[in-house]
């Protein structure tokens, strides 16, 4: 594509730099050691997984957390970011994944929100938005805003508060290919201008397009930080594996599934989908290729009756299911492990033994609850998942992420479901909960269990699927028969521009 | 400032007009000037008010000791006045200490973090319990005839309190759209982590909104007393419920962010209209409660409605770009079924 | 750390401060020490326990409804309107039950059925059900039915029905016993209330659904049905407080209990349920309900004017918020430092390993 007109310029103080960064949560170190630099000129991507520290990285850059050990500097300086406003006054501003946008205000009071300054700044800002490109009537309520026009008001309410450095995260999640060609080219002036971007996208085209100096966040510490010249997709698919990651031998599944489909989809159109026809024998694990905001997610919740707004036909079982709740998908045996745990698995503030008895709880026809069977359920699940916890009662935000989600787990595995669909099973876990997951989920195969596995993470799906679909802005394909590789997953699902499909 | 009267506010104008106009079909009498005054004259203590609580819940807060502020400040007004303190005097003090019982307010919600409804329930029974200490229970008469004119005067038909609840209105509403900060009150309540990383003051805000819910509780108590000409113990009590669903009624959202001065002033106006319709109407009184009831629960329940479809329709044009963009077929192999 | 220990802790202390504050009356003043008093003076605020207990569990999932109030001076007046229009007393009784469980249910549909705030909702029906309540008798005039004695039903708005038989002002004035007739009603709904939350599904899901109504959706808790049995259990809990209220005073009125709401929902907060949801305890609810109760029996007992008690109950509403918010703080902080300490030495075994 492309070439990339402003490189940074090597010898400049960097404008905004992290010198050996550590950050520990609860005990748990999410950053080790960071060494980072936005330099003046240059869009330098940050790539990473689920759980690789990334947005922690940059809620310190932008003066929302503080850093455990090491400091920010700011040209040079050390400096010390209390809070957002402060990191705004030494030129670093954030555009954050979703807009701030406050829809009942008027376009132009949306700029210059928090801003001191009357008819001046306002001036200010409609000669900047003009410069940008954002043609819009400024007395418009924000609310009117396209996504895109939104993350414009972002950058403007950066450039008025004479950022220097500006953060964009994931700003091409959820626009259009036209909105991400406009916005590549905004990103482009800036740099022009001297600004220096960061740019965090799980897009590997977009990055390779945009970018003029990559770095790979893994685990908390950067395992590539290189110019972005001659780098390829590959290169940065492998860079972000799992260090314990072993390649799949592609071709051959391990066991042979046979026998009638446990879930069977049809031509099924939601509002982020179209015609998605897929079927899983019991068995076989099917990996689902795609990154955030392909519509896996709600393919997964349209198939669990989450969002019931959708056409096209679901069978569960043999089963027609025409009208879906999750409960009746559950009876009919379709379960669902959701994306975002603490919204839509865990209880976070009981006890995890209620989490993990709820699905079965739910299903069953008892109205009286009883001790003994709940405690032996949730017993039996703590040891055959090894969930690590001081007693059942121990509440579920005090677990690790990885014991969160095995509690998940044992909700969704308790009603002894035929299929299960997981969405991002291994989503900011450990490596060993990481290995442990991907145990149970063979286990659960060799008891002729349907699974799905949802994932953004090309290793994860090769490693453990034995045969792949890839989701493209709501549309699905599939791979050749049998187990894929890293390679021609990637291929696929950030085709238009890696070139050779497999 | 026009651009907010397109919405709720004149949904609420239009069934307010609609509904005298429907009465006016029955009884002529609801269309003469005198009756209209009438109404207005007694939505004034209810408009202040709801233009209070509508700071608070702007922040999606909620302040439930607004008519226990009014009347403690009543209380301190007619103390003040029968003690010979000037009116003005007497009045700034009755709007101190409507400021000094809503800033307790915001300093419990804002710096302990006790949640709204508990704080102001709890100030509830605290100030209302204090009035009645501070009077031992007794009702206040006898305030001096200086305030009781400023009801009683009319200029051009019009009493001269209305005229001065109207400028101050013209006011506030002046000030609202002139100063920026005041659209802190959105940002804050709309999305509170957003204002905070945009780097607004979230706390300053919040105790604002609190601290002026009791000011013009406050100024409501100036009124009640000019109207009524004493202070009884029930002043203002059950009114921080009606004051509440004024301003929901307008349609200032629990949820915060959306809402405007006229929010309070038209739903103030609309609930103390149907008061006056029954009477009209010559339905008995007690049915007041029931209609205003149903006619809140029908606005916010239809706007509900009104909501979801708008949001819908967004999301499937939204989709539809995002889909439709992507016209170019998939690689590989469709799956066969 | 559990949970149960904390919230037992709670109640733990809120039975200690009861026992204290009896202790304490009953040494300025004896005589409020003698049992009979103290079983006898629960009927003046047994209403409120009632209510309360009803009112927990819509708290526990994250609502509120403030409508109960107006539900039970809606109760009364329905109970009194059948009486007079020739019901059997059993049948009035049943009627006004009935009118409970029907409001409550309405708020409970309309709660589930939208986004809009249970606050909102329950503050119209609030005012629509005093309303009808007011109303109901010149209605029924309208709609043509006869009642005894002249004037019609209109005749009964502002004075009340009275004139209601022993049998069912035995509710509000008998007892078995010692124990007077209210303290007997209260308990028995307090045990059903405390056995629906602690030992049934039905219990269980309302602390789902407030810890996160999305979690128990995807969980497969029936959310909406759910929502619609709480605020008709506690419409019913409100209709009993309305009843109970009606046979104390022998007399049916349309504002009864419209002056309950702080107490109420104190009773509530001071007994350890929060209102953000998903935590909270039927006897949380019971014993506080009896601190503020007493509280006040106390203070007239002492000749100490009522007036100051809303000021007294206004700021243990406050503290024991703000009570509980410092010592989460407090935890919450102890909890984050050792695990800083304990990962700064994470972090230094990893960067200089021996």
């Amino acid at each position: 594509m492309a070439g990339h007109p402003h490189k940074g310029n090597p010898n400049a103080a960097p404008l905004v730099a992290l010198r050996d960064v550590w950050k520990v949560f609860e005990g748990v170190p999410v950053l080790r050691g960071i060494d980072f630099e936005v330099r003046t000129g240059e869009v330098h991507a940050l790539l990473g997984g689920n759980g690789s520290g990334k947005s922690t990285l940059v809620k310190i850059l932008s003066g929302a957390y503080p850093p455990t050990e090491g400091h920010v500097e700011i040209g040079g300086r050390p400096e010390v970011l209390p809070r957002p406003s402060e990191a705004h006054r030494q030129g670093v501003y954030m555009v954050p994944q979703e807009p701030h946008i406050f829809p009942s205000l008027t376009v132009l009071e949306n700029l210059t929100m928090g801003l001191a300054g009357g008819r001046a700044r306002a001036e200010e800002a409609r000669r900047i938005a003009r410069e940008i490109g954002l043609a819009v009537r400024f007395d418009a309520p924000g609310g009117e805003l396209s996504i895109a026009n939104q993350q414009l008001v972002e950058i403007i309410r950066g450039l008025l508060r004479k950022a220097r450095v500006l953060i964009l995260d994931e700003p091409t999640s959820s626009l259009t290919r036209r909105e991400v060609d406009a916005l590549a080219a905004e990103m482009r002036a800036l740099t022009a201008r001297g600004i220096g971007i960061l740019f965090i996208s799980h897009r590997l085209d977009e990055v390779l397009e945009l970018a003029t100096r990559v770095s790979v966040l893994r685990d908390g510490h950067f395992v590539l930080s290189t110019p972005a010249d001659g780098l390829t997709a590959d290169q940065l698919v492998e860079a972000m594996l799992p260090a314990d990651y072993t390649p799949a031998t592609p071709g051959a599944a391990a066991v042979l599934p046979s026998g009638d489909p446990v879930l069977e989809v049809r031509g099924l159109t939601g509002r982020a989908f179209r015609d998605v026809n897929f079927r899983v024998l019991p068995g076989e694990v099917v990996g689902i290729a795609g990154v955030v905001g392909s519509g896996r997610t709600e393919l997964a919740e349209a198939i669990f009756g989450i969002d019931p707004d959708v056409t096209g036909e679901v069978r569960i079982c043999g089963r027609d299911a025409p009208a879906r709740a999750p409960r009746s998908c559950q009876a009919m045996g379709l379960s669902y492990v959701p994306e975002d745990r603490h919204a839509h698995g865990i209880f976070l503030t009981l006890p995890s033994a209620q989490t993990i008895t709820a699905g079965l709880l739910a299903l069953g026809r008892r109205q009286f609850l009883r001790r003994g069977a709940e405690d032996g359920l949730s017993g039996r699940f703590i040891d055959k998942l090894r969930i690590k916890l001081t007693s059942a009662q121990q509440v579920a935000r005090t677990l690790s992420g990885g014991n969160q989600q095995k509690v998940v787990l044992a909700k969704t595995l308790a009603p002894e479901p035929r299929a299960v669909i997981l969405d991002e099973p291994t989503r900011g876990i450990d490596a060993r909960a990481r290995q442990d997951v991907y145990r149970i989920i063979r286990e659960l195969t060799a008891q002729g269990v349907g699974v799905v596995v949802i994932s953004s993470e090309m290793g994860e799906v090769a490693e453990i699927s034995d045969r792949v679909l890839v989701m493209r802005r709501g549309r699905m394909s599939a791979l050749r028969a049998g187990r894929s590789s890293v390679e021609e997953i990637s291929a696929a699902t950030f085709a238009h521009v890696c070139g050779t499909p497999a | 400032m026009m651009r907010v009267l397109k919405s709720r506010e004149m949904l609420v104008l239009g069934l307010l007009v609609a509904m005298i106009l429907a009465v006016a079909t029955v009884n002529k009498a609801v269309l003469y000037p005198i009756t209209l005054i009438n109404i207005v004259n007694s939505s004034i203590f209810l408009v202040l008010l709801a233009i209070g609580q509508m700071f608070v819940v702007l922040t999606r807060g909620i302040d439930v000791s607004v008519g226990a502020i009014a009347g403690i400040a009543a209380v301190i007004f007619g103390f003040a006045l029968n003690d010979g303190v000037p009116l003005p005097l007497a009045m700034l003090a009755a709007m101190l200490t409507g400021l000094v019982a809503g800033a307790v307010n915001g300093a419990g919600v804002v710096f302990v973090g006790i949640p709204p409804i508990i704080m102001t329930l709890s100030t509830l029974g605290i100030y209302r319990g204090l009035m009645r200490v501070l009077t031992g229970g007794s009702w206040i008469e006898e305030v001096p005839q200086s305030i009781k004119a400023l009801a009683v005067t009319r200029v051009a038909s019009v009493p001269l309190m209305v005229w001065a609840v109207a400028a101050l209105i013209l006011v506030t509403a002046f000030l609202l759209w002139r100063i920026k900060a005041s659209r802190f009150f959105y940002a804050v309540g709309d999305n509170r982590e957003g204002a905070y990383l945009l780097g607004l003051n979230v706390n300053a805000t919040e105790f604002a909104a609190y601290a002026l819910s009791g000011l013009f509780a406050g100024m409501a108590a100036i009124v009640f007393v000019g109207q009524i000409g004493f202070v009884p113990m029930q002043t203002g009590q059950g009114q921080e419920l009606k004051a509440i669903a004024a301003v929901v009624l307008g349609g200032v959202s629990l949820m915060g962010g959306t809402g405007s001065i006229w929010s309070a002033v038209i739903g103030a106006l609309f609930l103390t209209a149907v008061d006056s319709m029954m009477i009209f109407l010559h339905v008995p009184g007690s049915w007041n409660n029931a209609v205003a009831g149903a006619v809140l629960l029908a606005v916010v329940v239809s706007d509900y409605l009104i909501r979801r479809a708008v949001r819908n329709r967004q999301l499937a044009r939204r989709a539809a770009e995002v889909l439709g963009a992507e016209a170019e077929p998939a690689t590989g192999r469709e799956v066969a079924s | 750390m559990t949970l149960p220990g904390w919230s037992k802790s709670w109640e733990a202390m809120l039975a200690a401060a009861l026992v204290a504050e009896l202790a304490i009356l009953g040494m300025i003043s004896p005589a409020f020490l003698n049992v009979e008093n103290l079983l006898f003076s629960t009927s003046d605020f047994a209403h409120v326990i009632i209510a309360a207990v009803g009112l927990t569990l819509v708290i526990i999932t994250a609502g509120i409804d403030i409508s109960g109030v107006s539900v039970m001076g809606l109760a009364s007046i329905v109970m009194g309107l059948a009486f007079v229009a020739g019901a059997p007393i059993g049948l009035a009784v049943v009627v006004a039950l009935a009118t409970g469980v029907a409001a409550g249910a309405f708020n409970g549909v309309v709660v589930s059925r939208t986004d809009v705030n249970p606050l909102v909702i329950t503050l119209a029906t609030l005012f629509l059900f005093s309303g009808i309540a007011t109303g109901l008798p010149t209605l029924l005039d309208l709609l043509g039915f006869k009642a005894y004695g002249a004037g019609g039903f209109e005749a009964y708005q502002y004075e009340g029905i009275t004139g209601l038989p022993k049998s069912f002002t035995w509710l509000g004035t008998g007892s078995l016993g010692w124990v007077p007739v209210p303290l007997i009603v209260t308990i028995a709904v307090a045990l059903v209330a405390g056995l629906l939350l602690a030992r049934t599904r039905f219990g269980r899901f309302l602390y789902f659904i407030g810890v996160s109504a999305e979690v128990a959706r995807f969980s497969g808790v029936p959310v909406r049905r759910t929502l619609i049995g709480v605020y008709a259990f506690n419409g019913l809990c409100a209709a009993i407080a309305g009843l109970v209220l009606t046979a104390y005073f022998t007399s049916a009125r349309s504002d009864l209990g419209s002056e309950a709401l702080l107490n109420i929902i104190t009773a509530v907060v001071l007994g350890g349920t929060s209102i953000q949801g998903g935590s909270g305890s039927v006897l949380g609810t019971f014993l506080a309900g009896l601190v503020l109760g007493y509280l006040r029996q106390g203070l007239l007992a002492l000749g100490i004017t009522s007036d100051v008690v809303p000021v007294i109950v206004g700021a243990l509403l406050m503290g024991s918020v703000a009570l509980k918010i410092g010592s989460a703080a407090l935890a919450r902080n102890r909890a984050n430092r050792a695990a800083t300490e304990s990962g700064r030495r994470a972090v230094a075994a990893t960067a200089h390993p021996d």
